[in-house]
């Protein structure tokens, strides 16, 4: 079976810095994938990595079977994948809708979605002709992953989106998050590992750079050792 | 609420300002100065706006906007003075361009017979050639040679420079861009055949019709130089910013000495259109209408009605841009892009296109500065250094990456250079002193670098500008 | 990467081949009116030989004007393009105080020193407020300040306007028509001086910070170094070595011409900076005889067009050859010679 996203043995330097010494992950089309690790690790240059805007020095990324790597951030973005990216990226002067207009890649885009999209994340609708300076963290970090949502992307790549937010937050996006797996295939780095195990079904780890092992959720969740080795947390956490 | 703050504050200074000053002036020669003042802030803010925009939004900081400006001008004059030599160079141009935008086309139709890589080198060493050659003997050889020659150079530089893109457009957009190819085909060709009728007809024009098609002309020469230049020049150093502002800097170099050697050292003078050129002075701008003559009573004094003209334009424009940037999808995709490039990329959008349209924006308004001061000011190679270091001052003042601040700036810079010329022209008289000291405009010039100082110390980032 | 031991050995080893080299280089400048006799046949003080002085004794101030330029561009990354400004100040105060005042050669001296100081005291406070290419504006418009009051008719009476101030009385022993040998080995030995001096203060603790904040501001801050105070530090340093340079320049050319203050002169630094080489002291002055040779031969062959093949090179310069003469010779070498030696290049 060929996965959704396949990254082999991808190196990145940033300036002279190797920061990816050999990450290789498989996403499968229709799961949620947890990209997980300590801090620094490599989690956020991985996702960057895929997307083009550091663009790997040696190894193969493929999505959909069709060789990615090398090709500008837009096109790789053109070909369906989303970014949701760790500092949210909201664009301050555009309101709401503006923001999520961005992001149509067709004319229609966002009618078409609308409902859909307003319905997950009920507090943008209300905000529509705010700017997206003036809303909240949590309101931001909605509006990003909303914004993904606008055109039919087959990828999503989310980047710690619990990350600095109010536990009813964090609460409301993992149920959003969840709603998702229907619609496309999510590879989300989450540093909350109660959250990742909520909702995630396979899981890759990286440490230092490298992928160290990938497996189920299932398989991590009965191997605290590992847990407790890469990623520095007990087992059974809840959120 | 910020923003309102510093704008309010320079109105304040403004106003302040001319009130000081015009305690001692008639109501006449103050209004006079006024109007004066916003003649010389709508050339600045054409200037600036481009400059500003291209800047917030790739971080460019073009020296060469005030090439492009005098770029303008040249072109309009010569479009006026000889539009049979302007048109046969414009032939050569647009077959390059059919030719490259055939290429572009072909490479979307159908992105799997890209050239290999060595072919395309080749095609782009021969494409060069042919263009260089065709350049050169041009006028020379027959007509229909040389278009071709140009147009396959286009082509083989297209077809080697350009990359299909990964995912087609979809099919109705390829089909309405290949009708937009053969019609710019079919224009190159009814230009080159026809070149010679319609330089005449456009000699024959009256100075009104010449005068519109000159802006047009003008600007749209300003916006293909522009995109040319980020195409081919710019966009190899995106990774060096440095080296990036010198390559800018050595165009200034490199087209004042271009002009100097096409158009020679000298000043021109362009004519102004019939609209403003009668001589005689209105009562009312409701007598101009009929009367259409060079100046107009203003409060008692005659102000010339082609600087009007150059005011509503400069309004029109500001107004024309800020409805761009907020209604329009690539004002928005501008907008967004002055915060976070990079982002707008992972939406899908292709920035470095959008930077091409950018330059060529900014610089086709620069262009259209120029064309509007050419009546007034005269056509000079050092033009485009002068005004550029003003739209510097400018831009420095209302913040970088900001139209309405460009728009304040070029305000009160207009303002602050038309009273300082009335001030040192007429003499400063402190009480202290037996009589007023007069000086040469050459003081109030080098006084608005003071404006810029003071506001640099004030707001290190303009009066719009947002701190990083 | 390389330990930073080797690299502290080899950089030595590198100094002292470049010093043997440099003295050679100054050898041969010193001998060059005779060499140039001898190859010629005329005397060292007249005809060709007298001609070819000529060209490097301009060559030598532009090295000096060049050289303060890359202080502040190459050295401690800050891009100014006001420095004109302070190498027509030099050029006017030297023209001015000789002409109306008639100082001797000594006072001039301390005056321009003391003069460019307060200058870049002043523009420098105001100016390093801002960075990166607003800092290029700003200094941009000052110089263009003083490149309009240079031409003002209010002060013809001291600044000759638009025309200038002609006919300098230089002291006649160094009269630059009659005491040609004299003025090249003053302007050679002024040049030499200069690379000292700024030599030294390169390698000095000041100067070590200097290009750490061209590396890293934010990180040199944090170090606990003002950045302000060094990046004014060398703006003076700089300003003032353009300052005497002018003050030679109206020496040589016994005249001050607004020109020396428009933005064609700091266009001039830039280019001799970028030709040789931004970051080495060598550089941009081997960029200013490159200069200085290239106009020559450029205004001989294309006559008055010849700025624009100019502009040209430049451009080209600038996509192709960004690191320079001498930047590009060095990378070249550290290429080939890790190459050699494989050993020196760990992990």
């Amino acid at each position: 079976m060929s996965a959704l996203l396949d990254v082999q043995d991808v190196h990145t330097f940033i300036g002279q810095f190797h920061i990816l010494e050999g990450v290789s992950l498989r996403v499968e089309e229709g799961q949620i994938t947890a990209l997980l690790g300590r801090n620094g690790a490599g989690k956020t240059t991985t996702l960057r990595t895929i997307m083009g805007m550091t663009p790997p020095a040696r190894g193969a990324i493929f999505f959909d079977g069709r060789p990615i790597h090398g090709l500008p951030t837009y096109e790789v973005a053109q070909l369906g994948i989303g970014y949701v990216p760790d500092y949210r990226a909201i664009f301050r002067h555009l309101t709401v809708e503006e923001n999520l207009h961005l992001a149509e890649r067709r004319k229609g885009d966002l009618k078409r979605k609308a409902d859909f999209i307003y319905h997950l994340f009920p507090d943008l609708a209300r905000l529509r002709h705010l700017k997206g300076g003036q809303l909240s963290g949590g309101q931001q970090q909605m509006l990003a992953i909303a914004r993904v949502l606008v055109p039919d992307n087959r990828l999503l790549l989310i980047d710690e989106p619990t990350e600095g937010l109010a536990p009813v937050l964090v609460e409301q996006l993992v149920e959003a998050i969840r709603q998702l797996r229907e619609q496309t295939t999510v590879l989300l780095v989450e540093q909350n590992f109660a959250v990742a195990r909520h909702l995630a079904d396979t899981f890759v780890i990286v440490d230092d750079g490298r992928t160290v092992c990938q497996g189920t959720m299932e398989e991590l969740a009965n191997d605290p050792a590992t847990v407790h080795r890469y990623l520095g947390v007990a087992v059974g956490g809840e959120a | 609420m910020r923003r309102y703050r510093a704008v309010l504050i320079a109105l304040a200074i403004a106003v302040v300002g001319i009130g000081l000053v015009g305690r001692s002036m008639k109501p006449g020669t103050l209004v006079a100065t006024l109007l004066s003042g916003l003649t010389l802030g709508a050339l600045y803010f054409l200037i600036a706006a481009g400059l500003s925009l291209i800047f917030g939004l790739m971080d460019v900081l073009n020296f060469a906007h005030g090439t492009l400006f005098m770029l303008g001008a040249y072109v309009a004059w010569t479009w006026v003075q000889n539009p049979h030599g302007l048109l046969l160079w414009a032939g050569l141009v647009l077959a390059v361009a059919g030719g490259s935008a055939t290429a572009a086309w072909w490479l979307n139709w159908s992105p799997d017979r890209r050239p290999g890589r060595w072919t395309r080198r080749w095609l782009v060493a021969v494409g060069v050639a042919l263009i260089g050659v065709t350049a050169w003997q041009w006028l020379r050889w027959p007509q229909a040679l040389t278009l071709l020659l140009a147009a396959g150079g286009g082509l083989a530089v297209g077809l080697g420079a350009f990359r299909p893109p990964v995912v087609r457009p979809p099919h109705r957009r390829l089909v309405w861009r290949g009708v937009a190819v053969v019609g710019l085909l079919l224009v190159t060709v009814l230009l080159d055949a026809q070149g010679p009728t319609l330089a005449s007809a456009v000699a024959g024009w009256g100075s009104n019709a010449k005068f519109v098609s000159a802006i047009v002309v003008g600007t749209l020469a300003g916006a293909v130089a522009g995109a040319l230049m980020e195409w081919s020049l710019i966009r190899p150093l995106y990774e060096r910013p440095i080296y990036q502002v010198l390559l800018t800097l050595g165009i200034v170099f490199a087209g004042n000495e271009v002009a100097r050697a096409i158009w020679g050292v000298g000043a021109k003078r362009m004519e102004k259109p019939g609209w403003f050129g009668q001589p005689c002075r209105s009562e009312s701008l409701a007598a101009w209408v009929y009367e259409q003559c060079a100046s107009v009573t203003v409060l008692g004094r005659s102000f010339p009605t082609y600087r009007l003209f150059v005011i509503v334009l400069g309004v029109l424009l500001f107004v024309a841009l800020i409805v761009l940037l907020r209604r329009s999808r690539l004002g928005m995709i501008i907008r967004a892009g002055v915060q976070d490039r990079e982002m707008v990329e992972a939406l899908g959008i292709n920035v470095r296109q959008v930077f091409t349209l950018v330059f060529a924006l900014g610089a086709g308004l620069a262009a259209l500065g120029g064309v509007a001061a050419a009546p007034f000011v005269g056509v000079y190679p050092e033009m485009g250094l002068e005004y550029m270091l003003q739209a510097f001052i400018v831009v420095v003042i209302g913040g970088m990456g900001s139209v309405p601040g460009a728009a304040l700036g070029a305000l009160l810079v207009g303002l602050a250079r038309a009273f300082g010329d009335y001030i040192v022209l007429s003499g400063v008289s402190l009480p202290w002193m037996e009589k007023a000291v007069r000086m040469s405009p050459s003081i109030a010039r080098a006084s608005t670098v003071l404006i810029m100082a003071i506001v640099l110390m004030v707001r290190p980032a303009g009066l719009f500008g947002e701190e990083e | 990467m390389v330990e930073p031991g080797t690299l502290d050995v080899r950089a030595k080893q590198a100094t002292r081949r470049w010093n043997l080299q440099g003295l050679m280089v100054v050898l041969f400048l010193a001998l060059f009116p005779f060499l140039a006799s001898l190859v010629t046949g005329e005397p060292p003080d007249a005809g060709r030989p007298k001609f070819w002085q000529g060209l490097l004794i301009q060559a030598y101030i532009f090295a000096v004007y060049a050289l303060s330029y890359d202080i502040l561009m190459g050295y401690t990354g800050i891009l100014s393009f006001g420095h004109a400004m302070f190498f027509g100040t030099g050029v006017y105060a030297t023209a001015m105080l000789l002409k109306h005042a008639e100082w001797g050669l000594g006072q001039i001296f301390l005056a321009v020193l003391l003069i460019t100081f307060v200058q870049g005291v002043l523009f420098g406070l105001v100016s390093l407020r801002v960075k990166g290419v607003y800092f290029a504006m700003v200094t941009l418009a000052f110089a263009e300040a003083f490149y309009i009051l240079s031409e003002a008719t209010d002060f013809r009476r001291w600044t000759g306007a638009e025309d200038g101030l002609h006919g300098i009385p230089v002291p006649d022993f160094i009269n630059p028509t009659d005491q040609r040998l004299r003025f090249y080995y003053l302007a050679l030995g002024f040049a030499l001086i200069v690379y000292l001096i700024a030599r030294r203060v390169v390698n000095s603790p000041t100067g070590r910070v200097i290009v750490a904040i061209r590396e890293n501001e934010t990180r040199a801050a944090t170090l606990g170094y003002n950045t302000f105070a060094y990046k004014l530090i060398a703006f003076v340093f700089s300003g003032v070595l353009a300052g005497l340079a002018g003050m030679v320049h109206a020496l040589w050319n016994l005249n001050a011409s607004p020109a020396v203050l428009s933005v064609n002169t700091t266009i001039n630094a830039l280019l001799m900076t970028i030709i040789g080489g931004a970051g080495t002291l060598v550089g941009p002055m081997l960029g200013a005889g490159v200069l200085q040779l290239l106009g020559y031969v450029l205004s001989r062959t294309f006559g008055p067009r010849w700025p624009l093949v100019f502009g040209v090179v430049f451009i080209l310069i600038v996509l192709f050859l960004p690191y320079g003469i001498v930047g590009t010779w060095n990378r070249w070498r550290a290429h080939s010679s890790t190459k050699d030696k494989p050993s020196l290049s760990s992990k």
